[in-house]
């Protein structure tokens, strides 16, 4: 019993000496774990030792741990309570030196604006295809409608391999064959490298990028392809914008269409505009009905099925609407211009 | 092509303004580019199609307006002043290949004066671009460029024998044409020959020999029509295209020879000259105009759009073409000669829509079915890798798809280069074989522009021979060099290195879940040797990363370090991935150990982690380094490694003895197999 006391007041002073040095709840913690944990605190011992006292000397020795328990207890919460309570933070810091910045890569512009355009296609249920940017003759012209002597193959000057293999002039040839390979209904878009024979100038490039629509199923006219263009254009620039459609030419497409839309950098008011020319508007797209011999080409009876195609140059619509004046910048990869995408 | 509006004025009345009428052509399909006006005349720039000739003069033009403003076209009367001769006994003219020239048609007109045009004649020339020659010639283009009808004048005098034969050129023959090119002709070549030889190559370009010249007294004027294939060759092989060609080779008008022979030679007997009498005409075989069925539905069903049985009827009359109705809805039509490019019922659609107008069409969204997935799972993957790689801090570039030949050779990608035939410049001659080229030009670029670091990534094909066939891959590269980002007030920005672009790596194999990879050291041609890690995914070699060569370097004038490296993109996103599966969550809390060992350098982080995996420690979650260093407390040679290991039993707490026990199995196991020395508490000696 005696010793038991001895003990009691042992751990007390020693209590009262670790409970001045506590500077955190961290301390606060420990403290607390070494006299009232469980398994091993102080107190759980005390009582450990009360199991060995005769049975006279039990409730003595139980008052007494009991008080050193509530000593414990009751200093512990007036300090626990110290602690909690919100103490003003001293300000060591300036709030308006900048924050972490954190370096992110940027996406290439044409790219960025891809997707933007994908993105528009998926919402209107078209899925996107791709095809082999070294093409035959075939797929590039023949099939499309592109006799092997006409003229009409001066208008996409071409970047030949071999006789019968060149650099793809326009994502077209991809229409021949998704067709050859699937039935309709189709509806897809490819978007794509293209390369033609251009000595590279603010406008001209040898290799840029394109999109390519084209949807094929019983009873599509010329109201729907009208239909999926504005949509398209309206959601790319705004909803107000104007769109004219009028007539042009293409072999693989009859009737065929040019699409232009208003200038928004003059509105149609500059003669000198940079943009437009003066003219007001700007050509963004051709279009038009897939030929009926381009259907038979592919094995798609032209009595039955009916279809739209649109192609439209991808650099130069993003030119337009980022206002960028020289299409060779998008080829610099000067990561000044690139990555004006990402951020301010 | 040039358009002057006084000019169209002699075919119709235009009372309208210029923008009124560059509206009317833009609506009707002939886009007019510009225009210009000036004193006395409007010119207008339109631009012209392949597929209509017929537009490529000014009658072409005016016979459209007339449509679209509802007004008749200008009679034109062409009076001759003739001689008693007949034509026919001044000159012989045979066609020796009907299908090459089906029509040939000739007028003489003796007396002519070559010398300056009268001023009205030198105004038009001048008016479409072109300056006035003499007369004779000046007559020619003004045909030509009012009717779409190319004409040709010889003199008379020099043609040996007066003999005009049509026909193929002879083998070893050639011409000195009008601009004094000796020309050699092939035997695929059709040419207007006299008793002896070629005077002219047919639809392209005269001779020098038999051209007027101030001496000529009478002009033979030739009027045909040659086949457009047959021309547009002639020109391509060499290398020569005119007026003429440009026209011939689009298809000419079958009908109108013999109106544009009578043309000239009624303008050159107004300036002096007296015709033969008798155009001579050889046409065997005229051609019938092909018909075809024109069905109402049809229009509805193409346009969407109803258009009323009386518009078409007048429009398509009016455009010239023979319209019959045979039954309620259905028409039979005839082209008109001049319309070559109007063979099947979707043509005659457009025709009828081009004057009805595209603006009257309506728009409407077509009927939505539900295809196939819109995003594939390559592109699902491909989208989320580029994710990645911006949140690594890379920026994506794109880069031509040409490349320098002697560059390129330098990298040595090991794939054997296309050659472009044709090339826009000779240092651009070859398609790329490796993308890491372009990266190094970019990051050459950049730095040369003050950049603290340069971090790019592209996507793109690389092209090569395999076998005899041409190839393209799709692959990713990555480069990486200097700072990252620009310095913060908190830390100065760090200096990028290999872990990088590892990282990077990584960092993509484990998001898009490609399972199992693994990565080997391996020399690459790319890489300095002893600097490079090849990467195996499920077995197969993907690609490489490393230290990019120094002399690769040199050659692009980079000074700094670049660590780059390469993948065969499709390959990767062709594989499955590892799909989504969970697995649960112990509620048990885990017990880590640090330990720390002083090793052997040549004991590589992979072989210690084979180790550890083999021995297949139980309830062992996961391990990884720590921290690893050498310096002056570590003996030379040796590296300090601290690796912590955590455990965890699925359904109870782990005791601390049974830790104890797995931690000394790997402890031994390392001992044993790398001579691993134990840094006893994990701590360094001082």
């Amino acid at each position: 019993m005696k010793e038991l006391k001895n003990k009691i007041e042992k751990y007390k002073t020693q209590f009262n000496r670790e409970i001045t040095l506590i500077q955190d709840k961290k301390g606060l913690q420990e403290l607390r774990n070494l006299f009232l944990s469980r398994k091993k605190g102080y107190v759980s011992l005390l009582f450990e030792d009360f199991k060995t006292l005769k049975p006279e000397e039990r409730p003595e020795a139980g008052k007494i741990i009991n008080e050193l328990k509530e000593y414990v207890q009751t200093k512990l919460q007036v300090l626990q309570e110290e602690f909690s309570t919100a103490k003003k933070v001293e300000k060591t810091y300036d709030l308006t030196l900048p924050g972490k910045d954190v370096y992110l890569g940027s996406p290439h512009p044409i790219v960025h604006f891809q997707q933007e355009i994908e993105q528009i296609f998926l919402t209107m249920g078209f899925a996107i295809e791709e095809g082999p940017e070294i093409e035959t003759d075939y797929y590039n012209f023949e099939a499309l409608n592109f006799p092997q002597h006409h003229p009409a193959r001066d208008d996409w000057d071409t970047l030949y391999i071999k006789d019968d293999l060149l650099l793809r002039t326009h994502t077209s040839p991809v229409q021949i064959r998704v067709m050859e390979k699937k039935k309709p209904p189709i509806r897809i878009i490819i978007p794509g490298k293209v390369f033609r024979k251009e000595t590279p100038d603010p406008t001209h490039l040898p290799m840029f990028f394109q999109v390519e629509g084209l949807v094929i199923d019983v009873g599509i006219t010329f109201a729907h392809l009208k239909g999926t263009l504005e949509y398209f254009l309206k959601a790319l620039f705004n909803e107000n914008i104007k769109i004219r459609f009028r007539p042009s030419f293409f072999p693989f497409t009859e009737p065929s269409a040019e699409v232009d839309i208003e200038c928004t950098v003059c509105d149609g008011k500059n003669e000198d505009c940079r943009v437009c020319g003066g003219s007001g508007w700007i050509e963004i797209l051709g279009a038009g009905m897939v030929d009926p011999q381009v259907l038979k080409n592919v094995n798609i009876d032209p009595e039955k099925h009916s279809g739209f195609a649109f192609g439209m140059g991808i650099d130069r619509t993003a030119m337009f609407a980022f206002q960028i004046s020289d299409m060779r910048n998008f080829y610099e990869n000067d990561l000044r211009f690139i990555r004006q995408v990402l951020r301010k | 092509m040039k358009i002057s509006l006084s000019w169209l004025k002699q075919y119709i009345d235009l009372d309208i303004s210029t923008s009124e009428l560059v509206d009317t052509l833009n609506n009707i399909g002939l886009m007019v580019d510009d225009w210009e006006e000036n004193e006395n005349d409007t010119i207008l720039d339109i631009e012209t199609y392949a597929n209509r000739p017929d537009t490529l003069g000014h009658l072409g033009v005016a016979r459209e307006l007339a449509v679209a403003l509802g007004r008749p076209l200008k009679e034109q009367s062409w009076p001759l002043i003739e001689l008693n001769e007949k034509t026919s006994d001044l000159i012989n003219i045979k066609i020796l290949d009907e299908d090459l020239c089906p029509r040939y048609c000739g007028i003489i007109v003796r007396g002519v004066h070559v010398g300056p045009s009268p001023y009205w004649l030198r105004e038009k020339i001048k008016a479409i671009g072109l300056s006035p020659i003499n007369n004779v010639v000046d007559v020619t283009n003004y045909v030509l460029f009012s009717t779409a009808q190319p004409i040709h004048a010889f003199d008379l005098d020099k043609l040996t024998g007066r003999k005009i034969i049509v026909c193929k050129a002879k083998k070893s023959e050639s011409l000195i044409s009008l601009e004094g090119d000796t020309l050699a002709l092939s035997s695929d070549m059709l040419v207007i020959a006299d008793e002896v030889k070629p005077v002219a190559l047919a639809g392209v370009i005269g001779g020098q020999e038999t051209s007027v010249s101030n001496e000529t007294q009478d002009v033979f004027i030739e009027s045909a029509y040659f086949d457009p294939v047959s021309v547009r060759k002639t020109s391509k092989k060499l290398g020569i295209k005119t007026e003429a060609s440009y026209r011939f080779e689009r298809g000419a008008d079958e009908s109108f020879p013999p109106q544009a022979a009578l043309m000239a030679a009624s303008i050159l007997t107004q300036m002096g000259g007296k015709a033969t009498k008798g155009i001579l005409d050889i046409y065997s075989e005229p051609r019938k105009p092909k018909t075809i069925v024109l069905r109402n539905h049809r229009v509805a069903g193409l346009l969407g759009l109803e258009i009323q049985e009386e518009f078409i009827e007048e429009t398509l009359s009016k455009l010239g073409f023979q319209i019959e109705r045979t039954q309620k809805g259905v028409w039979q039509v005839k082209s008109p000669p001049f319309r070559v490019d109007v063979e099947r019922e979707a043509d005659l659609i457009e025709e009828i829509v081009r004057f009805y107008g595209y603006d009257k069409i309506p728009a409407k969204l077509p009927p939505f079915e539900t295809l196939e997935p819109a995003l594939s799972p390559k592109r699902k993957a491909f989208h989320k890798l580029r994710q990645i790689l911006f949140h690594y801090g890379f920026d994506e570039v794109v880069n031509f798809s040409f490349v320098n030949e002697e560059k390129e050779a330098k990298l040595q990608s090991g794939r054997k280069p296309i050659e472009v035939r044709n090339p826009v410049s000779s240092k651009a001659s070859i398609l790329r074989t490796t993308l890491i080229g372009g990266l190094l030009e970019n990051i050459s670029w950049n730095l040369n522009r003050g950049a603290e670091g340069v971090h790019v990534f592209e996507t793109g094909n690389v092209y090569f021979w395999q076998n005899d066939s041409c190839t393209e891959q799709c692959m990713l590269a990555l480069a990486t060099t200097g700072r990252v980002g620009t310095a913060h007030w908190q830390s100065r920005n760090e200096e990028t290195d290999f872990f990088r672009l590892k990282g990077a790596c990584e960092a993509f194999m484990n998001y898009l879940r490609y399972d199992p990879y693994i990565f080997r050291e391996e020399d690459h041609t790319y890489f300095e040797p002893g600097h490079s890690l090849s990467l195996h995914f499920k077995g197969e070699p993907v690609g490489f990363m490393g230290l990019v060569r120094r002399d690769i370097l040199d050659s692009y004038s980079i000074e700094d370090e670049v660590w780059a490296a390469e993948f065969k993109l499709e390959m990767l996103l062709e594989k499955q991935a590892k799909k989504f599966q969970y697995r649960p969550v112990t509620r048990f809390p885990g017990i880590s150990r640090d330990i720390s060992f002083i090793a052997s350098q040549e004991v590589t982080y992979q072989k210690i982690k084979a180790a550890v995996e083999k021995c297949s420690i139980p309830y062992l979650n996961q391990f990884y380094i720590y921290d690893r260093f050498s310096g002056p407390s570590i003996p030379k040679g040796k590296v300090s490694l601290s690796l912590r290991f955590v455990f965890c039993h699925p359904q109870r707490t782990l005791l601390a003895e049974e830790v104890d026990a797995l931690q000394e199995r790997i402890i031994k196991t390392l001992k044993a197999e790398f001579n691993f020395q134990l840094r006893e508490g994990g701590k360094i000696d001082k």
